[in-house]
């Protein structure tokens, strides 16, 4: 018994129902102190929600640490080895390595579950026999985006960071490894909150939760999901700092910024954009959320709000959030290629700026997902050419992986299979991009299935299949075994012809009209390529099938990998797999460049040499 | 927390590197707020709405409270170079006492206001702007007690401040966006 409450997640759970009673309560009292009628479900349910987050945090564990700062006492001693059993994921642990493959795991139980939700609006949308009723229909696919954004494709990519951004940089953790720890808990709870809000009533607002629509006529679901992507933003910026910190101050000896690896920019690049614009949805949401529980009229015309303001807001994170989704993909893709290819990376130092760029021109371009939204018309043209720019220096990336492709021998490894199909996919996302950004084009297929394939191209090109990519080339990292390639190849071929299946029909189902988020349609020509996009999805799904059964048969009866299966020459390689607790057997000096494949005379840095600074 | 760091493996150097990064996000948090009302104030007119009768007597006050608490925290970030640690511990603690009186002020205002947060789109973004700043020196304020409580049991000396240091840029960035709150409000408008 004393075992099952030392499991973190127990505690937290504990602590999470403790702390909702008591906010719910507390909130009550205070209601009838006031002379109100003590039940307000909105209300109610919110404190509730709040105090039961820091409860469940509280429990966690995670603030003991600071507690004892606070008053000056003494640091507790206390065991350096984590303990090798898999419980221990389910414990508070302050090692990047442990929190990265915890992000992860949230991430992946999380991403089936978003995709399920929306294969079962799609089995309704190609009339196979059942039909959902609207409202359920839009709460499916608003609950299926919203998840697979901040609950997926965030949580994702900070894992991978997580894990490989302080082994890339020769560190021996984050800078933060506690405030680590806290900005991984609170994605659970946040995810947690997301998927329970189908319960409570759903919310049909879409993924992008407009007012009016969301502030009013929408049941206790939408407080859930504000509450939970408040959490996640809070999460992804602690993150961002401690990302952005580690990067800065701990880089090995000899590391210079043009000697890190290219994901490290893009780590880079990314965090920069949710450190600083995750604020402004942040707030955006926390509005909706007052407006909702406290009739504060942000947005509400009938008070003197302005419900455009939320528009703004929102696209002010929500553009460059697609390039927190997609810039670690594309640092992924530039990592495997040149081992892949056993060439030099072509072009380094216009691959590692080009990250910048993507994320100083993202910043700019906010004001295209609002075009039809009645914005100064003379604001248009300015945010129309921006668009078209952001896509040169994508193109300058996409460039560079072909160069470093060309002529190369190339090793056709599951990770570069994947690396090849996300170039495709997402070269169509990028180039379609630039078409809609076209103000006459845009407002034509604004709201249609167009924009739905696009995202998805994106998402998928830049997301889906560099995660796939990461996942096979560094499980062997993660576990030291490697990971089926035959399975590898089954997972490629269904997600590839799956994506196909699932993108291609839509653009077409857009330009013929057929409208996003619409729960039915009267014209049965649409119906072929409805079911087409059906079973793309479902193709997919089985994709991730096999990948998971992929994971749990090689943890146990993979080929051993030794340290460096695919001979790459990057820093994590130069450990043992998995790495021991403090990453290096001593601090690794960084002598040349990380992507000189094929000149075995300059190495990329010497791990063995006993550093005279021990406290570095 | 259950598991052990090392005390290698945290670099002195990051903690006011973690700072700097962390206030970059807190600029744009303010930007936010700061944003949405200049949002509404271009596309309301009258602004602020009929009704709304703002008197920076207090807020006045509040200023002063703030910039002397400033004052006193940059005095203990010198201080404590020279090692005198009863002045750091004495100037830190009456900062975070100024802190709440701030607080206390800043709530007898609220309860007074002509107009409530529910009222108008106006009183809105009042009470989220000041409540966010509020907030913020509640957040510094007993920052300054631990590390007052942290410099009488011993935790710093002229050579190992980082915790101070740190401290102070958090507190003089919260006084510095109330200047920005308080010209906004009452003279901006």
């Amino acid at each position: 018994m004393k075992g099952f409450f030392s499991i973190g997640l127990v505690r937290g759970i504990l602590g999470g129902t403790a702390g909702t009673g008591t906010g719910a309560g507390a909130v009550m009292l205070i209601r009838m102190a006031m002379g109100l009628p003590a039940w307000d479900e909105g209300q109610v349910w919110a404190a509730g929600i709040v105090a039961g987050v820091a409860g469940y945090l509280i429990a966690l564990g995670l603030f003991n640490y600071w507690a004892r700062w606070f008053v000056g006492a003494r640091d507790r001693f206390e065991p350096n080895m984590p303990s090798r059993s898999w419980t221990r994921f389910l414990s508070v642990s302050t090692d990047h390595k442990t929190i990265g493959i915890q992000y992860l795991a949230t991430a992946l139980i999380f991403l089936p579950v978003a995709v399920a939700l929306q294969l079962i609006a799609r089995a309704d949308l190609s009339k196979i026999g059942f039909s959902l009723n609207p409202e359920t229909y839009t709460a499916l696919i608003s609950d299926h985006g919203i998840v697979m954004l901040f609950i997926v494709a965030i949580p994702a990519f900070a894992g991978l960071m997580n894990y490989f951004v302080p082994l890339l940089l020769g560190a021996k953790d984050m800078a933060f490894p506690r405030l680590n720890a806290l900005s991984f808990w609170l994605v659970p709870a946040a995810g947690i909150l997301m998927v329970t809000a189908l319960g409570a009533g759903g919310f049909d607002t879409g993924w992008t939760i407009y007012p009016p629509l969301s502030v009013s006529y929408q049941p206790l679901g939408m407080n859930l999901v504000l509450i939970g992507a408040y959490l996640a933003g809070f999460s992804s910026i602690l993150s961002a700092v401690n990302i952005l910190t580690t990067v800065i101050k701990l880089r090995a000896p000899g590391m210079g910024i043009f000697r890190m690896p290219i994901f490290v920019w893009t780590a880079v690049s990314t965090t920069i954009l949710s450190l600083l614009f995750t604020q402004f949805v942040s707030m955006a949401l926390l509005f909706v959320l007052l407006e909702r529980t406290l009739n504060m009229p942000f947005f509400g015309t009938a008070g003197g709000g302005q419900p455009l303001l939320y528009q703004y807001m929102f696209w002010f994170y929500s553009h460059p959030a697609t390039y927190i989704f997609a810039l670690p993909g594309l640092g992924i893709i530039s990592e495997i290629i040149p081992v892949f290819a056993r060439k030099p990376l072509f072009g380094y130092k216009a691959v590692a700026l080009s990250s910048v760029g993507i994320a100083i021109g993202g910043t700019m371009v906010f004001g295209h997902h609002m075009f039809a939204a009645g914005i100064p018309a003379l604001l248009r043209i300015p945010f129309m050419i921006t668009t078209m720019l952001v896509a040169v220096p994508t193109g300058v990336k996409v460039f560079a992986w072909v160069a470093t492709a060309w002529g190369g021998k190339l090793r056709m490894g599951s990770p570069l299979l994947f690396v090849l199909s996300a170039i495709v996919i997402f070269l169509i996302g990028g180039l379609t991009g630039v078409i809609q950004a076209v103000v006459p084009v845009n407002l034509y297929v604004h709201d249609t299935y167009w924009i739905v394939a696009h995202f998805h191209s994106v998402l998928f090109g830049g997301f889906l299949f560099p995660l796939m990519a990461g996942i096979y080339y560094w499980f062997p990292k993660m576990t030291g075994r490697r990971m089926s390639e035959g399975l590898g190849r089954a997972q490629w071929w269904l997600m590839t012809l799956g994506s196909a299946l699932l993108i291609l029909p839509m653009f077409v189902l857009g330009l013929d009209g057929l409208r996003r988020r619409t729960a039915d349609y009267s014209n049965m020509d649409f119906r072929p390529l409805v079911i087409a996009t059906a079973a793309g999805g479902f193709l997919i799904f089985l994709g991730l099938v096999v990948l998971f059964y992929n994971i749990l048969r090689s943890r146990r009866k993979g080929a051993p990998a030794w340290d460096n299966p695919w001979e790459g020459r990057t820093l994590e390689w130069m450990t043992s797999s998995p790495p021991p607790y403090d990453n290096f057997p001593a601090t690794p000096v960084v002598t040349g460049e990380p992507y000189d494949y094929g000149i075995s005379s300059r190495p990329y840095a010497d791990v063995t040499r006993s550093n005279p600074s021990k406290n570095r | 927390m259950d598991a052990y760091v090392s005390r290698d493996k945290t670099e002195r150097g990051a903690s006011r590197m973690g700072m700097i990064v962390f206030l970059a996000s807190e600029v744009f948090l303010f930007g936010s707020l700061f944003f949405t009302y200049f949002y509404l104030k271009i596309n309301t007119k009258p602004w602020p709405p009929e009704g709304v009768a703002l008197d920076p007597k207090f807020a006045a006050i509040n200023t002063g409270i703030l910039l002397f608490g400033s004052l006193l925290v940059w005095a203990a970030s010198r201080l404590v170079r020279r090692g005198r640690m009863a002045a750091v511990q004495a100037a830190l603690f009456t900062a975070s006492v100024l802190g709440f009186v701030f607080l206390g002020i800043t709530g007898w205002e609220w309860r007074h206001e002509s107009f409530r947060a529910w009222t108008n789109a106006y009183g809105s973004i009042f009470f989220t702007l000041t409540g966010f700043h509020a907030l913020h020196v509640f957040g510094g304020a007993m920052l300054m007690l631990a590390l007052a409580i942290r410099t009488r049991r011993g935790k710093y000396t002229f050579a190992t401040h980082t915790g101070i240091e740190v401290g102070a840029l958090y507190w003089h960035y919260v006084d510095f966006i109330w200047i920005l709150v308080f010209t906004t409000l009452f003279f901006i408008r």
